[in-house]
């Protein structure tokens, strides 16, 4: 059994703290979690650059560099050639991009960091942009416009159509992939200007976390610091047009079930104090994939209409995938969401309007006593479940940056909830949310009998197969008139093969 | 679908002892109560937290009477209505106010129901979990209620190609065995779930009995301790497994082929399933045939290069060799950009099957792949909840983790030779079901 020694030292090493906001260091342009006994070494290099900054009518652009630096061939290598190299070393890099950042990152074996480190630094130093790999990427994103996210998945389907229509007109405006013309449009030429411009020594910051030594950690600097200097122009944060109203937009699909999203902008966020009270009112209200979700109790647990329903004070894309908030999805304007899993067609509007009326609850009310104190209990040891792996680590300690917070987000998000007050929590959802004025997305197969439901405000009433208690009955009736004035020409419906276009 | 990687990165856990006669890196405390219930603890530095799975050897699998497809899966869903003592709003409120985070999951051949949180509250935990395991109790309105959920749950998966795909193979390549639905279950039997009250009580009794459950924790524990608090809240709990008797397969004659409509706008997919092995480390074919999907299909495999980065025919393409309680489908899954490839895709897999059936494979790709499934499992140690999650599979299947040993230690030895013997066992015509799915909407 000689064969297994080496592997279990090494194993039996692998002693991971997980102790939430463990320090990260800033030092110059990067950003370390040092884990002493991690075996493994994680990468996040993250370049200021996201879909706000795709040109119009390249909108993917940004994505689709990404892609090409991530899943394409570079100058020594051909695609096939990386793949076969990245295999036996059981390590690949990806990227994530979203509005404001396009992070590419990677975690690798202490073992094999020799023969690893040199493809991941020539995916960004060295990228051969090849016409075949461009083919391949483009013809990927357009499947996933055309069918995977028109067809698919409604949920996904109902927050891209959602941020669309509350950014319109703004840097993010669209979602990342882009939309159909446009991707088609894309050339070799425009992703070679695209990465001149934005993928320079000072745009970047450096990520480097896990068992790494001083000298990876000098040599990735001085590796990095070889891009061409440049600094690009930076985008003003999107001044979304003001929501007055309820507006809504039914997308009009064969779709076997109806799939709510709503939200509507904040003026938060993460790093003040107030933030961290609405954060504690939001967990209260809608924490993600979790029974606590009062959404949850009363749409799913007590109504057994739907899979979940949840709410966000912060973008939270490729929600059904996860179960925790992702990282290095930062933004400088947020919006507060609610999202209602699919329900059954005649359930639609019923839905809507419970969603409505407990946000509305929650606005007017904020939260009782029982319920701050249940939540500070709960938040302060799930938080723990947010960060415990070191590339999750590295990944809030770059955010940390991106958002100027000295010191630790989780860190300080977990003090917070010892210290805030139910007044503090309750005063800033007095203060930053405001009942009224909702962007909302519905995915339906009958549009235009929903449309007319919404415009002449119908009563919506709920019927189940089987009886409910006398309580959910007495608030089903109060549901079904619950009032959600929606005016003909703020409500829109467009068929499904139009979105994206 | 339950991919290979999740299961050979266990087998590679099984290679990466420090002592020999433990292939597991950490050290494995196994007990078992008098009423049969098994109790696996491994201590690993996870300062102040815990993995707990209890791990029910049932899936749906054992939906072996008609008209209770997913039924497995819903009685996962009851499992969180509470009891007398702690109703299920009482639960709910003691797992939130530990800031646990807490789900559950069922496929084929295990419903595993896990918590992660900070060991002070390991008592309450044990507490708890062992309430609802001995004590479940709803009422008819809750168990209605929750079947609607249910209902969710499926309206949310059936818009996805791949599900409806799956559902049809399943149903074609399968006469008696239970894997002929999918854990979700058939929409017939998902509506008529409401009426099943009386039948899910005896469920409860047949299948969640302590002979038929482990329970597993991860982390930062004392063994000792664990066990004495398993002790003190399970022990009351009565034997009386009663297992399913689930109709092994009889063998295929010849091949079978069919359709599926996909009421959408998708590229048309195309799914090759043969009629594989169990999971059994002593036989070398089937554990020869779990490297055989990566080396054949695999992104290094030649198809691969051709198909998807040269030629661009496909979009993606894979296989699922998985390891199962009894004779699963090892599928390899392509889907092909236009209708009009669809043959020509299908001859360049089974052309690629033949010449591993005749040339033995490189042996310096197949020390890739050992290598790769070394790391694998290095890398993905780092929190209890991997480690947990990792072994609940083989728990599920073979009633613990001794059995990991033996496979990884197999999958060390296995040579070209075998893997050439495993694709002319496995991939041939007699064992096959080919299903292509296209979508509605042009």
């Amino acid at each position: 059994m000689k064969t297994y020694s080496l592997i279990a030292a090494l194993v039996c090493a692998a002693i991971f703290s997980m102790t939430i906001g463990e320090a990260s260091v800033k030092t110059g342009n990067a950003v370390v979690v040092p884990v002493k006994n991690d075996p493994t070494v994680c990468f996040r290099i993250w370049f200021k650059v996201g879909s706000q900054n795709d040109p119009a009518g390249k909108e993917g652009l940004a994505s689709i560099t990404a892609a090409m630096l991530t899943h394409g061939s570079t100058l020594k290598n051909s695609y096939e050639q990386i793949l076969e190299k990245l295999y036996p070393l059981a390590a690949a890099y990806d990227a994530t991009v979203s509005a404001e950042m396009t992070v590419i990152y990677g975690r690798v074996h202490k073992d094999n960091l020799g023969e690893y480190y040199p493809l991941f630094l020539d995916a960004m130093m060295a990228p051969a942009f090849s016409q075949q790999d461009l083919d391949r990427i483009k013809s990927q994103t357009l499947n996933y416009l055309e069918n995977t996210l028109r067809y698919s998945s409604d949920e996904e389907l109902g927050k891209a159509v959602l941020y669309n229509a509350i950014f319109a007109g703004t840097p993010y405006g669209h979602i990342t992939s882009g939309l159909v013309s446009s991707v088609k449009s894309i050339t070799l030429e425009d992703v070679r200007s695209f990465y001149k411009i934005y993928f320079t020594k000072e745009n970047l910051v450096i990520g480097l976390g896990g068992g790494y030594n001083a000298a990876l950690l000098s040599r990735l600097e001085k590796d990095m610091g070889k891009l061409p200097a440049g600094k690009p122009r930076p985008v003003d944060p999107p001044a979304p047009a003001p929501i007055r109203g309820f507006r809504a937009t039914i997308v009009e699909k064969d779709a076997p079930a109806t799939a709510i999203s709503m939200g509507v902008p904040i003026d938060i966020l993460r790093g003040s104090k107030d933030w961290y009270a609405l954060a504690i009112a939001n967990s209260w209200f809608g924490e993600h994939r979790n029974s606590s979700s009062h959404l949850y109790q009363v749409i799913r647990e007590a109504r057994g209409l739907n899979y979940g329903d949840y709410s966000y004070i912060e973008n939270f894309p490729e929600a059904g995938r996860r179960t925790v908030p992702p990282q290095n999805v930062c933004r400088r304007k947020q919006i507060f969401e609610i999202w209602i899993r699919p329900v059954p067609p005649e359930a639609g509007h019923f839905a809507l309007r419970a969603a409505l009326r407990e946000y509305n609850h929650l606005v007017e009310n904020g939260l009782t006593k029982e319920q701050f104190s249940l939540t500070q209990k709960f938040l302060k040891k799930y938080l723990l479940n947010y960060a415990p792996t070191t590339m999750a680590r590295l990944g809030y300690a770059i955010d940390d940056s991106f958002y100027g917070i000295p010191g630790s987000h989780l860190a300080q998000f977990r003090s917070m909830v010892g210290t805030l007050t139910l007044a503090d929590v309750n005063r800033a959802v007095k203060k930053h949310l405001h009942y009224g004025a909702m962007e909302i997305v519905v995915v339906a197969k009958d549009a235009k009998g929903l449309h007319d439901e919404l415009v002449n405000d119908l009563p919506s009433p709920i019927t189940y197969r089987t009886k409910k208690p006398e309580a959910v009955q007495s608030e089903d009736r109060e549901i079904a008139v619950f009032p959600v004035k929606l005016a003909p020409e703020d409500v829109t419906v467009v068929p499904v093969t139009e979105i994206f276009r | 679908m339950k991919t290979i990687n999740a299961g050979l990165c266990l087998l590679l856990l099984a290679g990466s002892s420090a002592m020999a006669e433990t292939i597991l890196p950490y050290k494995v405390h196994t007990a078992v109560l008098p009423n049969g219930l098994k109790v696996i603890t491994i201590p690993m530095e996870s300062p102040g937290l815990v993995a707990y799975y209890s791990v029910v050897r049932t899936g749906s699998r054992d939906e072996v009477e008609s008209g209770k497809s997913g039924f497995a899966h819903f009685f996962e869903h009851m499992m969180f209505r509470g009891t007398r003592k702690n109703p299920g709003p009482v639960y709910d409120s003691i797992v939130t106010s530990i800031g646990a985070s807490a789900n559950a999951f069922t496929s084929d051949d295990i419903t595993a129901y896990h918590l992660n949180f900070a060991v002070e509250d390991l008592e309450k935990v044990i507490e708890v979990e062992s309430d609802r395991f001995q004590n479940l109790h709803y009422e008819l309105p809750a168990f209605q209620t929750e079947s609607g959920a249910i209902y969710g749950e499926y309206r949310k998966g059936v818009t996805n190609p791949f599900e409806v795909l799956d559902e049809r193979v399943r149903d074609l390549a399968f006469d008696v065995h239970t894997y002929k639905h999918t854990t979700i279950g058939f929409e017939r039997d998902i509506k008529a779930m409401p009426e099943a009250y009386d039948y899910s009580l005896g469920f409860f009794k047949r299948f969640y009995r302590p002979e038929n459950v482990v329970i597993l924790v991860v982390g930062d524990v004392k063994p000792d301790a664990v066990l004495k608090l398993v002790r003190k809240y399970y022990s009351g709990w009565q034997k009386g497994y009663e297992p399913s008797s689930v109709q092994q397969e009889p063998p295929q004659k010849a091949e079978r082929t069919g359709t599926v409509t996909y009421p959408g706008k998708t590229l048309p997919i195309l799914d090759m399933a043969f009629k594989g092995d169990a999971f059994d480390p002593a036989n070398t074919d089937f554990v020869a045939a779990t490297v055989f999907g990566d080396l054949a299909f695999g992104e290094t495999s030649d198809i691969y290069k051709k198909l998807y980065i040269q030629e661009q025919r496909v979009d993606e393409l894979q296989a699922s060799i998985p390891l199962q309680r009894d004779m699963p489908l090892f599928e390899i899954v392509a889907r092909i950009k236009k209708d009009e490839d669809i043959p020509l895709i299908q001859d360049e897999v089974l052309k690629t099957v033949a010449s591993f059936q005749t040339t033995p494979v490189d042996a310096q790709r197949l020390a890739g792949v050992k290598k790769r499934r070394r790391y694998e499992f290095l890398m993905n140690l780092d929190t209890p909840d991997r480690v947990a999650g990792r072994l609940a599979y083989f728990v599920a299947i073979t009633g613990g983790i001794d059995a990991v040993d033996a496979y990884y230690t197999a999958l060390a030895k296995v040579t070209p030779e075998d893997v050439m013997k495993a694709a002319k066992k496995y991939f041939v015509p007699e064992r096959r079901t080919i299903v292509v799915l296209k979508g509605e909407a042009k």
